[in-house]
């Protein structure tokens, strides 16, 4: 019988690349902002098989909720109807070398990923500070939470600074005149 | 013994400094104040020091080099000894002639100048001129080393050059400057050249050993202390200097051309002084040339070979002034011949009365131009006998004296040389002064000739100038061109005073001067003063082997060599009486050999072709192909590829962010691969 | 079978070239933007799985920043797009070409 863990892998490998090719391809623009919800929706998939429970959840919420809800909100408004625009490429060029690009791309990476150095086992971090410690002693949640809230506390401040300089932006950008 | 040669340098330099600054904004007067109180003074002190050197009773005391300032003393070796270069003056009996001559003549020449110049414009410049000559002219015979002597042989050129061009505004003048300049650039390579060997062979550059320590070059030369190879050629080098400066074959074509500049200029410069100057350095450098026999034929052979060449062109020039020029080209070939028999006294002796004679025949030549507006063509002259008369009287003593005739100037000395260069033949010195005794014998005859058919030609027969029946060519344009309006017959008058004076003053001298030449031709041989008085330049008891000086005369062969020279040149007295008695009829010979002659041998025009015409090809072509095209071109090519490269460069900037990204993409890719292939 | 982490990494790979692929073909904006997210998420699948092999919680704090700033990207981004493209019909990026030499 197939492990489990490696059929979920499988399957979830192909989804995800898969919508994540629906994003790149659709040419009407609300079928690409459906397929990349079903991108995020598979890879949060993907981070419950890596034990990455709150950050899962996050994702769905806060990415697949709130910013393509946004995003979909502006495709809606801009061009609603219409199709990945009727004139010409002027660049017609240009799909032929950034797709050829890519494939190189791909093809580097993995052989880089495939030939390159072994992670150095060594490196995994053990003992009472080890994730896979604290989550058995104190839960998964509470994991991240100590890390954000004692490690990680000033870049969680700095992250708040940003949203409001972030609000600020779309207010004055988006005023009419 | 007073020595003022400092002195004598000093007030033409003096004179020319202030002419130079302040000449323009000085009234005449104060302009010949300076510039007669400059010349004159010069002879003043030059004629103190002569007169004291003449009361110096040892011979051998009358040597004076003060040094005044060692310019270079450095203690590296350089030959065979280290180089030290000082600034001296020597006066011994050769500087103390020549210094009178020139600051005499010169003096002479002032005085006239101000009757010549009076109505030129540019007056304070042609005093301030004449007296930077004077300057030059001086520091050249009173050097005492041959770096001064190269320093005063450039500046006499350069002098010769500002005085022939004077008239700037012309093309001719000009065009004349620039070619004495050529080619008397030519010697003076050959000088340096030659003062380099010297220095190479003899450690130093001054002639005598002088307070410093320099041993002298002249002390340093025996026979054979050098290989005869080493001072042949550096005498040649020499006397290439030479002929550039006193117009010997092959460099003497300036001299002709340099009859544009005033006619003052031409009778210092161009008869009296600077075309001395070669023969002044062959004297001086006697010791040299004692010691290469070689060299010293070779003079003696070009110079007589000039000689004749020159004179027989002489006698087919029509412009006054070119008749005159040649017969200077002629006569200083003389000088030299004389110098290549081992007489350089007869040379210097030569040298100094054709200084008085021949200025005045330039200066009674200019007196008639000045006269007759400018004319310079013997075709327009004629029976200005009546109407110039003390032109007439003084013309007619310089052309007995350089005719030769006794008891004037020009016999002693012509007389001198010629016995000498016999007495060389005779006493074995080689059958080629037979020849060169026979050149000057016909040249003698030919002297007389043209310089008697000259005389004629302007003052005999009648008046053929503007407004008498005997005009016979074109004659508008050609006086114009030339710049003078021509005048009529009863428009000329005798110069004034003072352009006559000095000409009578020359004219004495020319028939006294021959005086202190030597008396042995009549019986008298312990009469030769001047002889006696450069002897001790001309030996030196520090010298061994070097050879006796010119050799003795016997009576018999004076005889015959002045009976023969003084018959040719009545001869040809004779035939211009025949031919021009009663004035110059000019008739076109269609001759070829006459028109050879006419036309100087048509060796400027060879030189044109062979020489000169090449030469501005190259200066065209390197204009047209490296100028034109490959540096201005060139330049413009690489402003080209510039644009052209930031043409292309251009087109990456295409606008569209999306092909930013695409480059953004490739840098990225780039960076993977390279880790990808490193390993 | 563990999965080795590897196998992570190149569907990461794989879904971070789709994205880069996308910002270069696509002219919609939207959709540009929309591939710049991929690009973001892939990175985070990456980071995901290293903090699991390596057994460290600092992956997903990175995670969690990574999200953070892509929201705010968006808002801004999408702020933006609407502010250039309001009044347009048809949307399309090569229109934004005054920079061309």
């Amino acid at each position: 019988m197939i492990d489990p863990q490696l059929l979920a892998f499988f399957v979830l490998a192909v989804a995800s690349v898969a919508s994540a090719l629906g994003v790149i391809i659709f040419r009407n623009a609300v079928h690409s902002a459906l397929s990349l919800i079903l991108t995020l929706l598979f890879l949060a998939l993907f981070y419950l098989q890596l034990g990455a429970m709150f950050i899962a959840v996050v994702q769905i919420l806060i990415y697949a909720g709130a910013i393509m809800v946004l995003f979909l909100f502006v495709v809606t408004m801009l061009a609603s109807e219409a199709r990945d625009t009727e004139l010409p490429d002027r660049i017609p060029w240009q799909r032929g070398i950034a797709s050829t690009l890519g494939f190189i791309l791909v093809g580097v990476l993995s052989y880089l990923l495939f030939t390159g150095a072994s992670i150095d086992t060594g490196a995994k971090a053990s003992g009472a500070n080890s994730l896979s410690h604290v989550v058995a002693t104190q839960g998964d949640t509470q994991a991240f939470g100590l890390a954000l809230f004692h490690g990680f506390a000033f870049p969680f401040e700095v992250t708040s600074l940003l949203i409001v300089v972030a609000i600020l932006g779309a207010m004055v950008l988006g005023r009419r005149g | 013994m007073t020595n003022l040669t400092l002195w004598v340098l000093l007030m033409p330099l003096l004179g020319f400094i202030i002419l130079g600054l302040l000449g323009r904004m000085m009234s005449r007067r104060g302009i010949l104040v300076v510039a007669l109180g400059a010349s004159g003074l010069a002879f003043l002190f030059t004629a103190i020091s002569f007169f004291s050197m003449l009361g110096t009773t040892p011979a051998s005391a009358r040597f004076s080099d003060q040094v005044f300032y060692t310019w270079i003393n450095s203690g590296v070796t350089v030959g065979i000894a280290p180089l030290t270069i000082s600034f001296g003056l020597l006066f011994d009996p050769l500087s103390a002639i020549m210094l009178m001559v020139v600051t005499g003549v010169g003096f002479l020449i002032h005085i006239y100048s101000v009757g010549y110049m009076e109505d030129d414009p540019g007056f304070w410049r042609f005093f301030c001129y004449m007296n930077f000559f004077i300057f030059a002219m001086t520091l050249l015979v009173s050097a005492d080393n041959f770096l001064f002597l190269l320093i005063g042989w450039g500046l006499v050129g350069l002098a010769s050059f500002l005085l022939i061009g004077f008239w700037y505004q012309r093309r001719a003048p000009v065009a004349a400057a620039q070619k004495a300049l050529v080619i008397n650039i030519i010697g003076d390579f050959g000088l340096m050249i030659a003062i380099f060997l010297i220095f190479k062979h003899y450690g130093a550059l001054n002639y005598f050993t002088n307070g410093n320590g320099n041993i002298g070059v002249f002390n340093q030369v025996t026979a054979g202390g050098i290989p005869t190879i080493s001072t042949t050629i550096i005498c040649l080098l020499l006397f290439l200097a030479c002929s550039a400066k006193s117009a010997q074959l092959p460099l003497y074509m300036w001299l002709p051309d340099a009859m544009e500049g005033p006619t003052p200029v031409s009778a210092l410069i161009h008869a009296a002084t600077m075309v001395t100057a070669g023969v002044y350095l062959v004297a001086r450098a006697n010791p040299l040339f004692q010691v290469s026999p070689t060299a010293l034929i070779v003079v003696a052979i070009i110079c007589g070979i000039t000689a004749l060449f020159a004179a027989s062109i002489a006698v087919f020039q029509l412009d006054i002034k070119r008749v005159l020029a040649y017969s200077t080209i002629s006569q200083l070939g003389y000088m030299f011949m004389g110098e290549g028999a081992h007489n350089y006294s007869g040379g210097i002796f030569l040298l100094v009365e054709h200084a008085f004679f021949k200025a005045l025949l330039f200066l009674a030549a200019g007196a008639v131009i000045h006269s007759l507006g400018g004319e310079q063509d013997m075709r327009e002259m004629g029976g200005l006998r009546y109407r110039l008369k003390i032109t007439f009287w003084t013309f007619l003593i310089g052309a007995l004296a350089i005719s030769g005739i006794p008891p004037l100037a020009g016999f002693w000395s012509k007389d001198d040389i010629l016995s000498s260069l016999l007495a060389n033949a005779t006493s074995g010195g080689g059958s080629v002064f037979y020849l060169l005794w026979g050149i000057g014998v016909f040249t003698a005859g030919l002297t007389s000739f043209y310089m008697f058919r000259l005389f004629f030609g302007i003052f005999a027969g009648g008046y053929r100038g503007a407004g008498s029946t005997e005009h016979a060519h074109e004659e508008e344009e050609e006086d114009l061109r030339h710049g003078h309006q021509p005048r009529s017959d009863d428009e000329i008058y005798e110069s004034p005073a003072v352009m006559t004076v000095p000409m009578i003053i020359l004219a004495v001298l020319s028939f006294i001067g021959g005086f202190i030449g030597s008396f042995a031709l009549f019986g008298d041989s312990s009469w030769h003063p001047l002889a006696t008085f450069l002897n001790p330049v001309f030996t030196n008891p520090n010298w061994t082997n070097v050879p006796v000086q010119a050799p003795v005369e016997t009576l018999s062969v004076e005889w015959l060599s002045t009976g023969l020279s003084v018959g040719l040149a009545l001869i040809g007295i004779l035939g211009a009486w025949t031919l021009y008695r009663n004035g110059f009829f000019y008739k076109e010979n269609k001759n070829p050999l006459y028109q050879l002659a006419f036309h100087k041998f048509y060796v400027d025009e060879f030189f044109i072709l062979v020489l000169i015409r090449p030469v501005l090809w190259i200066g065209r072509m390197a204009n047209r192909l490296l100028e034109r095209d490959l540096l201005d071109s060139g330049s413009r090519e690489v402003g080209t590829v510039f644009v052209g490269a930031s043409g292309l460069l251009r087109r990456l900037q295409t606008g569209y962010v999306r092909n930013y990204a695409l480059a953004i993409l490739i840098g990225v890719l780039l960076i993977i691969v390279y880790y990808a292939v490193r390993g | 079978m563990s999965i080795p982490v590897s196998w992570y990494l190149i569907v990461s790979a794989i879904i971070f070239t789709v994205g880069v692929t996308g910002v270069l073909i696509r002219r919609n904006p939207l959709i540009i933007f929309m591939s710049i997210e991929l690009m973001l998420n892939a990175v985070n699948l990456s980071f995901i799985a290293f903090s699991h092999y390596l057994n460290s919680v600092d992956g997903q704090m990175f995670v969690f920043l990574v999200l953070t700033v892509a929201a705010a990207e968006v808002v801004v981004g999408l702020a933006i797009i609407v502010s250039i493209f309001r009044t347009r019909r048809d949307i399309d990026v090569d229109d934004m070409n005054v920079l061309r030499g």
